[in-house]
């Protein structure tokens, strides 16, 4: 096949998929099902704001419950994305194109539901921009030595660097959809989201620059997000938390469920809209490698905070001990029987290339991870300092409504991009076949 | 059959066929059959609605609008109360009044500071001028406040159950009186609570006179004891208690803590030994205040004290002593015979007259006399008297004046149904409670805060009570009520002052400082003296007993509607608004049981099932229950909590039952219990040295990652030290917190989530084995630490420093990201994870301190050192422009706690009393390796207490 055909081809693949979308009884299906569980977050948010966040099992001393699980677990999930666009775009790794469309969606929509959580765990959440520095009749800044504030700066940040980096990248197949839209309305919605783009050498030329640029911000700020949401545990004096491993800890943990949901996507959004040519066995293998690697790397982060603990003795003995054995230690071994047991497949390359084994494994390695959040929030506090503060920390309906509710936000806003725009980067992969030569 | 129904009203018109028109609800109302159903339907109405015409009900309309306006303005106190200020004329609105006054826990007087605002009461504080509390209170008195503000108090009397007015009832009075004259008083019976009214005393003196027929009879569910018998312990060197707990939740608390403090203290500062030696069956606070405790059976208890008496004459006592209990009555002697003169030997009250005897007469024979203290009258008989002439039908009259027996007496007196042999029953109480609803006749009764009374203290001079604030619902006091018995005075002021001799000015200076210093005059009344009480066998061991003891949070269920105290976790097992059985660790093994379960205890064939609770240092035997739960008719607060313990006792051993038996049922209950676990595990939370000046080793300062803070030049730095040595766990600081802060009450559910909002809470840890275990208390307040980390943690600047050392919270800037909470290594931190504050009843709203922010949901708080006196006394030496004076500043637990354990003040200053504290070799830092330089600081426990020999 010639190589403009084959542009042709790719072209008309990914773009034609929004106006003649392949899979519409299989994508309501889901979309119903994604719309349950955001009317269900709507339901559990309105009760919130309505009666308190006593409507949650957090008292006191586990103050922080199920919305910090997410935040720091949906947060992790987003990483993923950023580092494939981003680091492989930089790197010149061309496999990146067939998945960063897709996982930089992804991130935007997990950094959604990262960003409304904490929001939500607040007391009075209506006043949540208190803690943005901007100049106030008030006279008062935020408090600058607070980890917290730095999170939060660092989360805006990185939410609008993803929009950024996700919107550019998107603008020329915008233009190509466009072009190929026949009817008016779908002509419409992409002419206005691909802001004029003709395919100018002096589009090219500046798009190149700005998307090289956004992803070059992009890769420092995952390292600075997972930084600043490990220092809101290791800032404070509290055992089990307070450890220096956790910037390094939390990136790798973030890094490992964020490749376990895009093996899922990827396998999910292969199959539902007939990608085959485009997202192949071989990126199911590098997903597979990666995914392998980082969680043999958080493997390690396990051991080394469990050898502290060891090492120091004292308080962080007694939280491994509880970790380990006490009231929650389900959450320690579901954590790690689920990380890193199924995870053992990921060394035969012919569990790495199937599909229905990588996103197995992906479920898995997502739901250990949130145990893991989970393990981290709630043995850092239900035994405090004094034997006094020991109090156990019981999840109500709520906590788990919210929780579902924040998949059925992320699962609808994904829905949409995969309805309504290109899911994988076109251009990208034509030029990959231009420059090796078709 | 419809037919045999007499047609009235609405039924007349359903059964008329055809059409029946009528032209006006008056036509229908006119009907008898229809005016007698509205009656029983809708009594109030009965009596308010019948003609009214036009004219008079606009005429009631002029005069209700007119009228409204002079019920606007404020209530003050009665004008002819005396505050405790010069000059209550010209006072600012909205300064602060106080007013020496006292209220009375059974019939023992506590006397106390009302502080009004506004003309409301919104804090009560020991009166330091009176001998019998030197300004310090219990928790009780602290909660007694919230029961003048309790919204399911009796608003106004009521007849045959529908509502009456004192009209009614003083019209039946006067009819009662003629037909009590006639008979010279036969038939009529007075029953009340304990009386230590001198008043009262003196009122029903005059009526036994007048009605030589009548009699008096005295309900003391929780038994009697007379202030007059109790000894100060501020001189006994060494105490021996048998069963007996002077320093536990009850009227004479703050006395005996008082007391044994200042001795406590003494021997802090070398002179002489305070020594403690408890034999007891299940731990109260005295026991775990004592250097040598012993688990026994409440039946062994007479055995102990005889071969104790045996051990101190020299002679044989008697046989079947275990070792432990020989070792333990050996060290008791040799204590009593090196401290002659300055010892004390102490049966508990409710053991039998002969053992009471014993004690008196080893307490002679060592030479401890007590100073002679006034006598109050003998007793009067007790209420089995009563039900047994009631019984019979020989009581015609009965005046139920302040007690509720009903919810309080022995099953086997059949109280209840001898009483509705009663033709003319009339109570009077607070409440509309189990007995009012058994009454003819129930008149509500003024709290005392809200009346003019006198009253006994616990040192034996008498205090005068007077109105903080003129009544809020139309009530009499008790006083009145007997007047409209007697007639003649009706005023209660003048009723009282009638007792008290001397004249007006000294009348005056008596209101003002709270302190009687004359006896009072008029006749004691008479009543044949009490049987004395049977001697229970001694029991073997083995042989299950089943204990009764008054609750240390709502006593004998008279504080059942007050949220202050169900809510405040036991001293011992923190647990809150229920009770349990408490059962000893090795029971609950042999059992299986576990704390929550539910367990069936049969009492005298009858079984009772409750949730157990597993009390370490409970002697094995023993099983033991609070009383005051279960309420029937306690109100809203009161209802679902806990269970009915006085259904177990029996009026001839109201103390203890021995044909129990126990085993595990199933199920169990969710308990609230504030702190789950008790172990130190190797920490040292609680630290303690042996001698008093032996000092703490020191523990090397932490590295400092910011800046040390500068103290403003010339200004306080605020601390506080608590002595461990000298806190008795007695929660009078806790409830003195919730009072001073509005610290809102958040129920049972809620405390079980673990969401509790005590800003002060007081651990409670064990050491040893779980059999005779050590016990410590630590109260927890924000520590104020110079280096907090929940001020680094808070994002939005909510929580900072101020320069006078203390840890602020902002809580119109806080939006309760709970950072803080998680942060603080003490975690005393409260958030109002719901809205707990808006939906309050407006009458407990009235009582809220107005210097202090009712904080809303989603909001952290904590302790604030008091910050609103702290700036008071500011504002006060400001104006003055003077520095503050030492001492001027005192938080609400430092003013309560009874044994003066807390202090607080400026340790910029080295003279202060809490900087000389500090400066003590035992003080020390919670949690020190944390490195958070907290303000508040403990002194360590002395495990001793005598000298080095």
């Amino acid at each position: 096949m010639t190589a403009p055909s084959r542009y042709h081809q790719i072209t008309g693949e990914v773009v034609s998929i929004p106006p003649r979308f392949p899979a519409p009884r299989a994508w309501w299906l889901l979309f119903a099902g994604a719309l349950a569980l955001l009317a269900l977050w709507v339901v559990a948010v309105a009760v919130l704001l309505v009666r308190g966040p006593g409507v949650w099992g957090n008292n006191i001393p586990v103050g922080w419950g199920f919305p910090i699980i997410g935040y720091v677990w949906w947060l992790g999930i987003g990483h993923a994305g950023t580092l494939i666009s981003s680091m492989l775009l930089l790197l010149s790794r061309s496999w990146r194109n067939s998945l960063n469309r897709f996982a930089e969606a992804m991130t935007l929509f997990a950094v959604v539901c990262a960003g409304l959580l904490p929001i939500l765990h607040l007391g009075r959440p209506w006043y949540f921009y208190w803690m943005a520095p901007y100049p106030n009749t008030m006279g008062v800044w935020p408090q600058f030595r607070s980890p917290l504030a730095w999170d939060f700066f660092a989360v805006v940040v990185y939410l609008v660097v993803s929009v950024a980096f996700w919107y550019v990248g998107i603008i020329p197949d915008l233009a190509s959809a466009r072009d190929r839209a026949t009817k008016r309305r779908w002509q419409f919605f992409f002419g206005l989201l691909a802001l004029g783009w003709r395919g100018a050498g002096s589009h090219w030329l500046r798009w190149r620059q700005a998307y090289r640029l956004t992803a070059a911000l992009a890769i420092p700020l995952v390292a600075l997000v997972t930084a600043s949401y490990a220092l809101l545990f290791a800032g404070g004096p509290v055992h089990g938390w307070n450890s220096t491993i956790f910037p390094a800890y939390f990136l790798v943990g973030a890094v490992f469920s964020g490749f376990a949901v895009v093996g899922i996507l990827a396998v999910v959004i292969r199959s539902l809209l007939g990608l085959r040519d485009l997202i192949t066995p071989l990126h199911f293998d590098r997903i597979g490698k990666l995914l392998l690697a980082t969680g043999l790397m958080t493997l390690y982060g396990y051991l080394a905070d469990a050898f502290t603990a060891l090492y120091g003795g004292g308080y962080e003995l007694e939280t491994l001990h509880d970790r380990v054995g006490g009231a929650y230690a389900w959450s320690f071994w579901g954590a790690v029987v689920l990380n890193f047991v199924p995870l053992q497949f990921m060394w035969r390359r012919r569990f790495r290339t199937s599909p229905i084994v990588l996103a197995l494994v992906g479920v898995s390695v997502a739901a250990g991870m949130w145990l893991e959040r989970y393990m981290l929030v709630v043995t850092g506090l239900f035994r405090d300092w004094t034997g006094s503060s020991t109090g156990l920390f019981h999840a109500t309906f709520w906590d788990w409504a919210l929780f579902a509710g924040f998949i059925g936000v992320f699962a609808t806003g994904m829905l949409l991009f995969v309805r309504l725009l290109p899911v994988v980067s076109a251009f990208e992969i034509k030029r990959e076949i231009g420059e090796s030569g078709g | 059959m419809s037919g045999d129904r007499p047609v009235d009203g609405l039924e007349g018109l359903r059964a008329s066929s055809g059409r029946h028109y009528w032209r006006s609800l008056e036509e229908l109302w006119d009907k008898p059959g229809f005016r007698a159903r509205v009656a029983r339907e809708f009594p109030a109405l009965a009596r308010i609605a019948p003609d009214v015409d036009r004219r008079g009900f606009f005429k009631c309309l002029a005069a209700t609008v007119a009228l409204a306006g002079l019920d606007g303005c404020e209530r003050q106190a009665a004008e002819d109360a005396y505050p405790l200020v010069r000059d209550p004329d010209g006072s600012a609105p909205g300064s602060q009044r106080a007013y020496a006054t006292a209220w009375e826990l059974d019939g023992i007087g506590q006397p106390v500071i009302g502080q009004c605002r506004d003309g409301r009461p919104i804090k009560l504080e020991g009166n330091p001028g009176h001998p019998a509390s030197r300004g310090a209170t219990d928790a009780f008195t602290q909660a007694a406040l919230l029961g003048l503000y309790d919204p399911s108090r009796s608003p106004a009397p009521r007849h045959d159950d529908g509502p009456a007015t004192w009209d009614d009832f003083d019209a039946f009075a006067l009819g009662e009186r003629q037909r009590l004259d006639a008979a010279r008083g036969r038939g009529f019976r007075l029953l009340t609570g304990p009386v230590g009214s001198p008043t009262l005393l003196r009122q029903i003196a005059e009526l036994q006179e007048r009605w030589p027929g009548m009699r008096w009879h005295v309900h003391a569910p929780l038994g009697r004891r007379d202030a007059s018998r109790d000894l100060s312990f501020a001189d006994a060197e060494a105490i021996v208690c048998f069963d007996d707990d002077p320093l536990g939740n009850g009227p004479f608390q703050t006395w005996h803590a008082g007391n044994w403090a200042r001795r406590r203290r003494a021997f802090q500062q070398g002179q002489g030994d305070a020594l403690l030696m408890v034999a007891e069956p299940s731990p109260t606070l005295t026991g775990v205040a004592a250097q040598h405790r012993l688990a026994s059976a409440q039946g062994r208890i007479g055995v102990l004290l005889a071969a104790l008496a045996a051990a101190l004459r020299g002679t044989s006592g008697p046989g079947g002593i275990g070792p432990v209990e020989r070792r333990w009555i050996e060290q008791a002697a040799r204590t009593l015979r090196a401290h002659r003169g300055k010892s004390l030997v102490r049966v508990g009250a409710h053991h039998p007259e002969a053992l009471q005897r014993l004690a008196r007469a080893v307490n002679d024979e060592l030479g401890n006399t007590a100073p002679a203290r006034p006598q109050a009258g003998d007793s009067p008989p007790d209420l089995a008297d009563l039900c047994r002439d009631m019984a019979a039908g020989a009581v015609a009259t009965l005046l139920i004046l302040d007690a509720n027996p009903a919810s309080s007496a022995s099953p086997d007196l059949g109280f209840e149904r001898a009483l509705r042999r009663v033709p003319r029953r009339i109570h009077a109480g607070l409440h509309n409670d189990e007995t009012a609803l058994v009454c003819n006749w129930h008149l509500p009764l003024a709290h005392l805060l809200e009346s003019w009374s006198d009253v006994r203290c616990a040192e034996g001079s008498a205090a005068l009570v007077q109105p903080l604030v003129r009544p809020f619902l139309d009530v009499r006091s008790r006083h009145e009520v007997l007047a409209a018995f007697t007639g003649g005075e009706r005023g209660g002021r003048a009723i009282v002052r009638a007792t008290w001799p001397g004249d007006e000015a000294a009348w005056r200076a008596r209101l003002v400082a709270g302190v009687v210093d004359a006896e009072p005059v008029g006749a004691s009344p008479r009543a044949p003296s009490r049987s004395p009480g049977r001697q229970p066998p001694a029991t073997p061991w083995g042989e299950l007993e089943l204990i009764f003891r008054p609750d240390p949070t709502i006593h004998d269920g008279a504080f059942a509607a007050n949220p202050w105290l169900q809510e405040m976790p036991k001293p011992l097992t923190k647990l809150t608004w229920d009770n349990a059985f408490h059962i000893a660790p090795r029971q609950a093994e042999r059992l299986g049981i576990a704390n929550g379960d539910m367990v069936e205890v049969s009492v005298g064939g009858r079984g009772f099932i409750g949730p157990a609770w597993i009390v370490p240092g409970q002697a094995e035997d023993t099983i033991l229950v609070h009383l005051g739960y279960g309420r029937r008719a306690g109100g809203k607060v009161a209802d679902g909590c806990g269970f009915d313990a006085y259904a177990m006792r029996s009026a001839e051993s109201p103390w203890v039952r021995r044909d129990v038996s126990l085993r595990k049922a199933g199920g169990r209950a969710d308990l609230a219990c504030t702190q789950t676990h008790w172990a130190m595990d190797g920490h040292d939370w609680i630290r303690s040295v042996n001698e008093p000046d032996e000092a703490l080793p020191d523990k090397p300062e932490g590295a400092n990652f910011y800046p040390p803070r500068k103290a403003e030049a010339g200004g306080p730095a605020w601390g506080m030290a608590i002595d461990l040595d000298l806190c008795i766990g007695c929660n009078a600081c806790a409830v003195a917190c919730v009072a001073e802060n509005n610290v809102p009450m958040v129920g049972k559910e809620q405390v079980a989530k673990g969401r509790e909002m005590h800003w002060l809470r007081i651990d409670r840890y064990y050491e040893g084995s779980a059999e005779d275990p050590d016990h410590a208390f630590q109260p927890v307040p924000c520590m104020h630490c110079e280096d907090a980390p929940c001020e680094m943690g808070c994002p939005v600047n909510a929580t900072v420093h101020s320069p006078d050392g203390l840890n602020l919270q902002v809580y119109n800037r806080c939006i309760g990201t709970r950072t803080c909470s998680a942060y603080c290594p003490y975690k005393v931190r409260r958030f109002n994870w719901l809205d707990y504050t808006r939906d309050a009843e407006p009458a407990r709203v009235a009582q809220r301190n107005p210097e202090v922010t009712v904080r809303d949901r989603g909001v952290m708080e904590k302790c604030t050192y008091c910050i609103q006196r702290i700036q008071t006394a500011r504002i006060e030496a400001d104006k003055d422009g003077r520095p503050l004076a030492e001492g001027e500043v005192v938080t609400a637990c430092q003013q309560a706690c009874p044994t003066q354990a807390i202090v607080f003040g400026d340790l910029s200053r080295p003279e202060s009393a809490v900087s000389r504290r500090k400066a003590d070799g035992r003080d020390y830092a919670l949690l020190e390796e944390a490195n958070t330089r907290p303000r508040t600081t403990y002194g360590a426990k002395i495990s001793g207490g005598a000298k080095k020999a």
